[in-house]
């Protein structure tokens, strides 16, 4: 049977408040209190630190690392919207959720790195906006993006739960619909600049760190390096999520979908490595890869998890397992955040001796925003039309409320009988 | 004229690349200009003399004492005996002890980079070059802590109050406080050899060569330590070992901010780039966009089910 994917459905019959969801709830009030007690106490006790390192996992992993994982929509949503991949648009919601949650988590991570959040008001004055600092950039950009384009583009899943659990709201809904479709080209077209702008600046960041950063990372090229990153990272993020989530809850993947996702990935993976090996050799710094040192292990690393995973990704052999897809595509988005991970950290090399450990506290309060974001994803797509599936199971799902709750108007597809699932596609 | 919506849209689109062509000869016409720094008409300047400084730290604690610092003693709780720059010590001397070959104290603080990467960095101008005498001072309302400019000089000279709940960035600022009402800095008041002296640059900088000139072989290098590296200093630097032995890294005139952020700067003039990519993905998602809600509603039409955006 082949499997199409043609609207969100969410995950039913299933609970939302799961002992998994419990635990990770936990983790993230533990991490609101850690971020609590570093308000009170300062950065340096919570911390690892220092004035050579001035910037821990907080800055570098939450918001350097996690938004780039966050950045499938951006990618996706050019191929989708502005490229005509048409069968990319099943997993838009899918990757706009993810980016939220990441994006959202992130702006956190950066308001609690802070040393004087207060002064932030200071975005508001642009007399007095560096207009030059990528840190201006990223500071002004990202919290636009994840809280315009990005929110609204989240908006729909949400409204269509509304109208059919409140028929009470539906005049008003309706109402709001020509309003949205007026509006959302629009709205989105700054969804796809926006990202391009921030994740091109956080990776400009590191070019003022000079000759520290390792010369195998450090390169005029870095803002375009940054975002082509982000995007084939945000592609097989998307591609683990998806083939994670319809494998845990048994829902059909749809195969055509998931290869055009992952040639996508694949085409955007090895370009960056071409661009990225081209620079390296004209900059005449490919010597430096071959010293037994932890960069060179480092940039081996990265290189090989990308290269490869980039071949694999156009092989037929993993492309028609679901388990091999997931764990490629996982090697893909972890060899890329090597790379975001190396450039403010891992390649930079201050003057001053001294090395970065991150204390307990400050994994603990980096582990509870990522907690965040999972717990947000599994209430997500078990309350709201998110996950990509067939018509079919779109009317599994009216069945299922019909049955119980038959106050709630859902209208089911014309064709299909309700005990029609369609089978695993792979 | 009349102009449909789209063809509007593809003229806007168009409109964007001539507009780019334009922003991108006047960033490199912008880029010519700032090649090489200039110091501001009245830069203040430091020249330092390793052959000259006893390492007596007269210049430490009269840093402190200008500044209001705690004095730094952390290390025997009782003499002021800082290890490095820090949040308490704005200005430090360390010596330099080699194995074999002579040793030298060096004097460390904010070299007031005439192409400052800090102020480059800094997100909301808290830290700024003053455009009259040149010196580097931090604003406390402006900042928010990000910590970039510890990130970005090359000199690794911003420190954090790390232990603070409204931690400062703590730099030396030349005593701005005590230039604006005629008085030198602390620490090149107190030096009692000479070894740190005050000065108008372009005075102190030819002071410095007529020293290599007058004893040329004393001089690492036989030149000033300042005058060029990072697009040149406001803090110039005589030194009879390498500096780089002595903790002043080599850097060329071009690695200063000014060329590492080139194309950025190039990229966000008059946001012309932005707003080009703007114009053609508004554009291109319009005309899509349309035919997408046609599919959809055909789609509603032949299965009976609501559509989803």
């Amino acid at each position: 049977v082949i499997v199409k994917w043609q609207r969100g459905v969410p995950v039913y019959g299933v609970d939302v408040m799961t002992p998994t969801l419990v635990g990770t709830l936990a983790v993230g009030m533990l991490g609101f209190v850690l971020v609590a007690y570093r308000q009170v106490v300062g950065l340096g006790p919570v911390t690892g630190m220092s004035n050579a390192y001035p910037w821990g996992i907080w800055k570098t992993f939450n918001t350097m690392v996690l938004t780039a994982l966050g950045s499938g929509s951006f990618a996706i949503g050019i191929t989708a919207w502005i490229f005509k991949k048409r069968e990319l648009h099943s997993v838009m919601r899918t990757s706009l959720l993810i980016s939220f949650l990441l994006y959202t988590t992130g702006l956190l991570a950066i308001v609690v790195d802070a040393g004087r959040p207060w002064n932030l008001w200071n975005m508001a004055l642009p007399w007095r906006w560096n207009t030059h600092s990528p840190m201006w950039e990223v500071a002004l950009c990202m919290p636009l993006y994840a809280f315009f384009p990005l929110l609204l583009e989240n908006t729909p899943p949400i409204l269509e739960r509304i109208y059919y659990l409140h028929p009470v709201l539906q005049p008003s809904i309706r109402r709001l619909v020509p309003i949205i479709r007026a509006t959302y080209p629009w709205v989105v077209a700054l969804a796809y600049v926006l990202p391009i702008m921030h994740q091109s600046s956080l990776g400009a960041l590191m070019l003022l760190a000079g000759a520290r950063v390792h010369p195998l990372w450090q390169t005029p090229l870095l803002p375009l390096l940054y975002v082509w990153a982000a995007a084939f990272i945000g592609t097989s993020v998307v591609l683990v999520t998806l083939l994670l989530s319809l494998l845990a809850w048994k829902r059909p993947i749809d195969t055509h979908a998931m290869r055009a996702l992952a040639s996508l990935t694949s085409d955007l993976a090895l370009s960056w490595l071409v661009v990225r090996l081209v620079d390296i050799l004209v900059r005449g710094q490919f010597g430096t890869a071959f010293t037994f040192n932890s960069y060179a292990l480092t940039f081996w690393t990265e290189m090989v998890s990308i290269g490869a995973a980039g071949v694999l990704l156009r092989r037929q052999v993993i492309l028609e397992r679901p388990d091999r897809l997931f764990v490629t595509a996982l090697v893909m988005a972890s060899g890329g955040m090597i790379y975001r991970y190396a450039l403010p950290l891992l390649a930079f090399a201050p003057h001053a001796m001294a090395w970065y450990t991150p204390t307990v506290q400050e994994i603990l309060v980096s582990v509870a925003f990522i907690a965040w974001c999972h717990a947000g994803f599994l209430v997500a797509v078990k309350r709201l039309p998110i996950l990509p599936a067939p018509m079919s199971d779109w009317d599994d799902l009216v069945d299922y409320i019909r049955y119980l709750a038959p106050w709630i108007q859902m209208t089911r597809s014309r064709h299909a009988t309700s005990e029609h699932r369609s089978g695993y596609a792979y | 004229m009349h102009l449909s919506r789209r063809q509007a849209l593809g003229v806007i689109a168009k409109g964007g690349l001539p507009l780019l062509a334009a922003s991108a000869t006047a960033g490199v016409a912008h880029a010519e200009g700032e090649s090489a720094p200039v110091a501001p008409a009245d830069a203040v300047s430091m020249l330092y003399d390793t052959t000259l400084c006893t390492g007596c730290k007269a210049c430490v604690s009269a840093c402190a004492e200008a500044n209001g610092l705690t004095p730094d003693a952390r290390l025997d709780g009782l003499h002021q005996a800082p290890l490095a720059l820090n949040e308490f010590t704005k200005n430090i001397i360390k010596l330099y002890d080699p194995v074999t070959g002579p040793q030298s104290f060096v004097k460390q603080q904010c070299m007031h980079c005439l192409d400052p990467a800090c102020v480059a960095a800094c997100p909301f101008e808290s830290l700024s070059k003053r455009g009259d005498n040149g010196v580097v001072t931090w604003e406390s309302a402006k900042c928010i802590g990000c910590r970039y400019c510890e990130v970005a000089c090359p000199y690794e000279v911003p420190k954090f109050e790390w232990s603070a709940r409204n931690p400062a960035i703590v730099k030396c600022e030349f005593c701005q406080h005590r230039l604006s009402v005629g008085l030198q800095p602390g620490c090149t008041t107190a030096c009692p050899t000479g070894a740190v002296i005050f000065g108008p640059r372009s005075v102190l900088l030819a002071q410095a060569k007529d020293r290599i000139g007058a004893a040329p072989d004393k001089y690492f290098e036989k030149r000033v330590y300042g005058e060029h590296e990072a697009g040149g200093t406001q803090v110039l630097y005589l030194s009879h070992v390498p500096f780089t032995a002595i903790g002043l890294p080599s850097l060329a005139a071009d690695e200063r901010p000014g060329r590492y952020l080139y194309w950025q700067k190039l990229a966000y003039k008059f946001f012309a780039v932005p707003i080009a990519l703007y114009a053609f993905a508004a554009a291109k998602m319009h005309q899509n966009f349309i035919e997408h809600d046609r599919e959809l509603r055909e789609e509603h039409r032949e299965t009976g089910a609501d559509p989803q955006l």
